[in-house]
């Protein structure tokens, strides 16, 4: 049986347990450092298992040393941007989270591949894969599949057609800067400029990448996580299953794209081994242009990450 | 809860029954000609039910009568073919099936939708609509589902990737004729072609369209059914939960790519209601002219057979 950690038990974390649990993918630990708090879900969890019929455990705690021999782990830790909330204090709070996450990572985990959801993720990857030291391939960000997954309900959405038949590819970071391919999305394999007019697609996308946005502005204090926990659902699934599912990621960027030593959304294979391939798309003008500006954002992320 | 009858219980129908119970979107009755068979496999389905958790109810049934007030009838019923036969041959010997249950079902569930599987599927699907009268999006015929889940997996596993990543679309006449062009084949969104060489990709169009003979002849008493019969299941499922479903179907054509009165596949959205529209996307000269003829030929045997 495989082991996932989920290291942040708040809506995104817990979610994201939910649905591994659903899928039966492997044993899970929740880490939260609020006193009971992951207990308290851990244990309502298996409360739940005779009617699910789980057959996997679910066990909630506050202390590191439970991720012990993971194959996969699951880094959701870290507050959100409140309003008037400077990004510099964002990412000091989060990046000193994730250091400390990855430490234990390090010690108790040394063989895990570990997915990065928290944000700014494509810096806060860095800063894991710095403090980790282990190899890039087993370090990755969720952005791309979240982009995708909203992208691929909204044509499903407006063709009237069943959701699991839209797929679709993304590039660059998550939301505002992402780069969404056009050619790349097919309903049923029928490419998508067969489906709908170049309007109606760029209102798709517009809507896509305030996607976030969007949500956010329904619920006032909080942000989008059954989405978001469900993307983290396809990546470990993909990881402890050895999948090999080709799907965008934040990857760690050696000359992919021209790019190299940052994490940039790419279209990668994952599988046991995390990163185990980067597929290298021919691009047109345009989106080398905006997967260059998205390159920008994240480098300007790195910098202050230095800069702490 | 949903029911759908299965007429045939063979290893397509009783494998539909199966693939039905395990999905548990509807109940099934399983009927079948031979006294005992449908009674026999049903039974031996549900005694698994506790460990598999079943929520739908399998039951077999003698008379075919039994179909009444389902919402699905699934047309299994038929020989199969044998090494070094043509689909086409069964034609003659399963057409007289086709126009029974055609009777039936138009006479104890004129309201359901149909799933043809009996073959030659094209030939049988067009010779149902005629026989029964039901409307043609109520009937609907398992051809490019079957090649396009082939070619999903054939794709997946050349490429060592997971096979739920893969798109693929097959239309055309079920068989050796099937049109299977690289740009309805993707991967995560991405054009199969960026990922391996036009000829790679036709030597897995070939692996399919052998697929059926392949399989005939590896197993010698008995042609393909896990495969159909998921097909089966995925198309029942649609029509029973309108699920709105992309797939490629053997639909009755009347006007679809310049063509009337032969069935071949086409993809279309499936739903309560059957095909709740054709999705057609654009093909070139050559593909249409392709559909074209396997259309003279389908006309020509069914009206050899007075339809």
């Amino acid at each position: 049986m495989s082991k996932i950690s989920v290291i942040g038990a708040g809506n995104v974390g817990a979610t994201a347990v939910y649905y591994i649990a659903e899928k039966n993918l492997g044993d899970i630990v929740m880490i939260d450092v609020v006193q009971g708090l992951p207990q308290s879900k851990g244990l309502d969890f298996l409360h739940a298992a005779p009617l699910r019929e789980y057959r996997v455990h679910i066990y909630g705690t506050n202390g590191y040393d439970e991720i012990r021999g993971s194959d996969a782990v699951v880094l959701t830790a870290g507050i959100a941007r409140k309003p008037g909330m400077d990004r510099m204090d964002l990412l000091r709070t989060n990046a000193g989270i994730a250091r400390e996450a990855a430490k234990a990572v390090k010690e108790y985990a040394p063989d895990a591949v570990i997915v990065v959801v928290t944000n700014p993720l494509d810096v806060i990857a860095m800063a894991v894969l710095r403090e980790t030291g282990f190899d890039p391939s087993r370090v990755l960000g969720m952005a791309g599949v979240l982009d995708a997954t909203r992208y691929c309900t909204f044509i499903a959405e407006t063709l009237d057609v069943w959701p699991g038949d839209v797929s679709a590819m993304v590039l660059g970071g998550h939301g505002d800067t992402m780069v969404p391919l056009k050619r790349f999305a097919s309903v049923g394999g029928i490419p998508l400029g067969e489906l709908l007019d170049e309007k109606t697609t760029e209102r798709l996308i517009e809507r896509t990448r305030s996607g976030g946005a969007e949500i956010v502005g329904y619920l006032k204090t909080g942000s989008a996580f059954y989405a978001p926990a469900a993307s983290v659902a396809a990546m470990v699934e993909a990881i402890v299953k050895d999948r090999k599912t080709l799907l965008p990621a934040a990857a760690f960027l050696r000359g992919e794209y021209g790019f190299s030593g940052i994490f940039l959304g790419v279209p990668v294979i994952l599988g046991k081994g995390g990163v185990e391939r980067i597929l290298e798309l021919e691009l047109t003008g345009d989106e080398r242009e905006a997967l260059a500006r998205s390159a920008r954002a994240v480098r300007q992320g790195i910098r202050e990450l230095d800069s702490l | 809860m949903k029911r759908v009858a299965v007429i045939g219980s063979g290893n397509v129908g009783a494998n539909a029954a199966f693939f039905i119970a395990e999905k548990g979107f509807a109940d099934v009755t399983l009927t079948d000609i031979l006294e005992g068979v449908s009674k026999g496999k049903a039974l031996d389905i549900m005694e698994g039910a506790p460990i598999r958790a079943y929520r739908s109810r399998v039951r077999g049934a003698d008379s075919q009568r039994e179909i009444e007030g389902c919402d699905v009838v699934v047309l299994a019923a038929g020989a199969v073919r044998k090494p070094a036969t043509k689909r086409e041959d069964l034609f003659e010997q399963n057409s007289g099936t086709v126009k029974e249950a055609s009777a039936i079902v138009a006479r104890y569930a004129p309201g359901c939708s149909v799933v043809v599987v009996t073959e030659p599927v094209d030939l049988n699907t067009a010779l149902f609509i005629s026989e029964s009268g039901m409307p043609r999006k109520r009937v609907l015929g398992v051809g490019g589902i079957l090649g396009s889940t082939r070619l999903r997996y054939a794709v997946a596993r050349d490429l060592g990737l997971s096979v739920e990543n893969v798109q693929a679309l097959v239309f055309g006449r079920h068989g050796e004729e099937m049109l299977a062009p690289a740009r309805f084949t993707s991967v995560s969104g991405i054009p199969v072609l960026r990922l391996m060489n036009e000829e790679r990709f036709q030597s897995l169009v070939r692996e399919v369209k052998d697929a059926g003979d392949f399989i005939v002849e590896m197993a010698k008493r008995s042609s393909a059914y896990y495969a159909p019969s998921a097909a089966i299941a995925e198309l029942a499922d649609a029509l029973c939960r309108d699920t709105r479903r992309v797939l490629s179907v053997s639909t009755l054509l009347a006007g679809e790519y310049g063509i009337e009165g032969a069935a071949m596949s086409i993809p279309a959205v499936v739903g309560e209601r059957g095909i709740l529209k054709f999705l057609l996307p654009a093909l070139n000269r050559d593909e249409n002219e392709l559909l074209e003829r396997s259309a003279e030929e389908l006309k020509s045997l069914l009206s050899r057979r007075g339809v």
